[in-house]
């Protein structure tokens, strides 16, 4: 502010004058402009974030929630909110499928590591047919991790990007922790043991299960 | 800034006082503030927007901003000036349209967006966006597949201020990049525009005859990537868009353009259209601000289905 004696003699004719004087008015920086609340993206690390809840809260969560996979895609196609509502993230963007927390024990059949984006193909019910097929990475699909999980909402992200992000840091530490290191070689016959999530997509294609724990056994 | 609002706030009065005109009985207005209607996608979203308006009783002011903010804000200050109860709004910059949603809301008239976010929770009370991520990622797939795994290509970019433009890309690339076989020869914005995009693949194919494909932002873009690679005689270019338009599925018909992404632009508009009602009409607000709509791949297998931003059965 101007000194008083200045605003009064002055102000009141200028601001007639000029329509409207904004001479006395300080600029200030629009709090919402800078995201009101949510994360700041720069300061935004999405894989420490994964790194930070996936022992703690993540392997929890899949452990408790998921159901066999012949179980939990029998309900999926008969009653897919059934389905939902026990194995499903029941806060899911009401416009998105659902995403089922599953466990995947069986038979590999068939594995194409040809692909960056490798995957298996695993016989849950022993009639010798693929009931799932299993990413083991690098390049992975989706993201079926991040939105099997209650805790995880698009509403805490400053905008898609970051919710991209952190669906992709899912991915990568699955992949970095338990993927990489499982064996590429003769794995028809082998055994597979898989702790993940899958969404549902269009019915022809085997359902697609993104692992956060998986195990192979020894060869046959 | 007491000063500015009362200024303001006189302004409409005399606005209102020469409108006298407007009979009494007029029914409650809408505003459906978009991009230029020369892209299709926004045409169809004021379309579906406006359809639905008027089915739920309601007059409707339509508007475009061009994508620029200048005009947007103006645009935002008509709406208020005509007593709008609710705007639609495909807005023109995610950090840029804050303050004009936050003058709308501070002038009592709530904001709809829909197809682009804005860096700011609390201020609109609605985005239904389309979920871009999980559109390019499918977009990419089928480009990738497309593509055998290998080869140059190029990657038609949107415009910057737009979140959009970048999700798409990141979406795209957190799958191709996955495929070291795949080398990206050239990345530019042709910011959505047709022509832009016509003049940029012209040069960008004279430096780099070797490509085998092109993966671009929308679809307008990669209609004119599409036209200058016809026009030197490379329709042999894997082309894949975004977006879902008529223009695109007729070239995928017809064996141009080889996928793109649909996204449910109509059905968004009107689902925007649906909770603005419901929050004048009853004070309700949608359970979340932040609300997304899945995409789907359209290809040779579904293209036929596809009519003006949605499937039919």
């Amino acid at each position: 502010m101007p000194n008083k004696l200045t605003w009064l003699t002055l102000g009141l004719p200028l601001a007639a004058l000029a329509g409207l004087s904004l001479s006395a008015c300080k600029i200030l920086p629009t709090p919402s402009a800078q995201g009101g609340g949510s994360d700041n993206s720069s300061a935004f690390n999405p894989d420490k974030r994964v790194k930070d809840i996936w022992a703690s809260k993540v392997i929890p969560y899949l452990q408790q929630k998921a159901g066999p996979f012949a179980e939990v895609h029998a309900l999926a196609k008969t009653d897919p909110a059934a389905a939902g509502a026990k194995y499903g993230n029941p806060k899911k963007q009401a416009n998105s499928p659902w995403t089922f927390a599953v466990r995947v024990e069986g038979k590999i059949i068939a594995a194409n590591t040809q692909s960056r984006a490798a995957t298996i193909d695993v016989d849950v019910d022993g009639d010798g047919k693929a009931d799932a097929r299993v990413q083991i990475g690098p390049a992975m699909r989706g993201t079926a991790i991040r939105d099997s999980l209650d805790f995880v909402q698009f509403n805490d992200f400053t905008n898609q990007i970051d919710f991209a992000q952190f669906g992709k840091a899912f991915n990568a530490y699955a992949d970095k922790m338990v993927l990489s290191k499982l064996s590429r070689d003769g794995l028809e016959g082998r055994t597979a043991k898989v702790l993940g999530a899958y969404t549902i997509e269009s019915a022809q294609n085997l359902p697609l299960v993104t692992p956060a724990e998986a195990e192979i056994g020894p060869k046959p | 800034m007491k000063l500015t609002r009362r200024m303001t706030l006189a302004a409409f009065a005399g606005v209102l006082a020469l409108g006298g005109a407007m009979p009494a009985y007029a029914a409650d207005l809408i505003a459906i503030i978009t991009p230029s209607h020369d892209n299709p996608f926004f045409k169809a979203e004021a379309v579906g927007a406006e359809a639905k308006a008027k089915e739920l009783g309601y007059d409707t002011l339509v508007l475009v901003h061009d994508d620029d903010a200048n005009k947007q804000s103006e645009l935002i200050d008509t709406a208020i000036g005509r007593g709008a109860k609710a705007i639609i709004l495909d807005n023109a910059g995610a950090d840029a349209t804050v303050a004009a949603v936050q003058k709308a809301k501070d002038a009592g008239v709530p904001s709809f967006l829909i197809d682009r976010e804005i860096n700011a929770t609390g201020v609109a009370v609605a985005q239904i966006v389309s979920n871009n991520y999980q559109g390019a990622q499918l977009g990419a797939q089928e480009f990738v597949k497309l593509m055998a795994e290998k080869g140059n290509f190029v990657e038609l970019v949107g415009k910057e201020s737009d979140t959009n433009a970048g999700i798409r890309s990141k979406g795209y690339h957190d799958v191709i990049d996955d495929y070291p076989d795949l080398k990206m020869v050239a990345q530019q914005s042709a910011n959505w525009s047709q022509t832009e995009a016509y003049s940029k693949m012209e040069s960008i194919l004279q430096a780099n005859p070797d490509i085998k494909g092109v993966i671009s932002g929308n679809d307008t873009m990669a209609m004119g990537a599409y036209a200058a690679l016809a026009a030197a005689g490379r329709k042999d270019v894997i082309v894949v868009g975004f977006d879902g338009s008529n223009d695109v599925r007729d070239s995928i018909t017809s064996s141009g353009i080889k996928a793109t992404v649909l996204q449910p632009a109509f059905a968004q508009a009107q689902m925007a259209v649906e909770q603005a009602s419901d929050f004048i009409k009853n004070k309700k607000s949608p359970e979340k601000e932040k609300q997304l709509m899945d995409c789907v791949l359209i290809n040779g297998d579904n293209a036929p289905k596809l009519e003006t931003f949605a499937l039919k059965n």
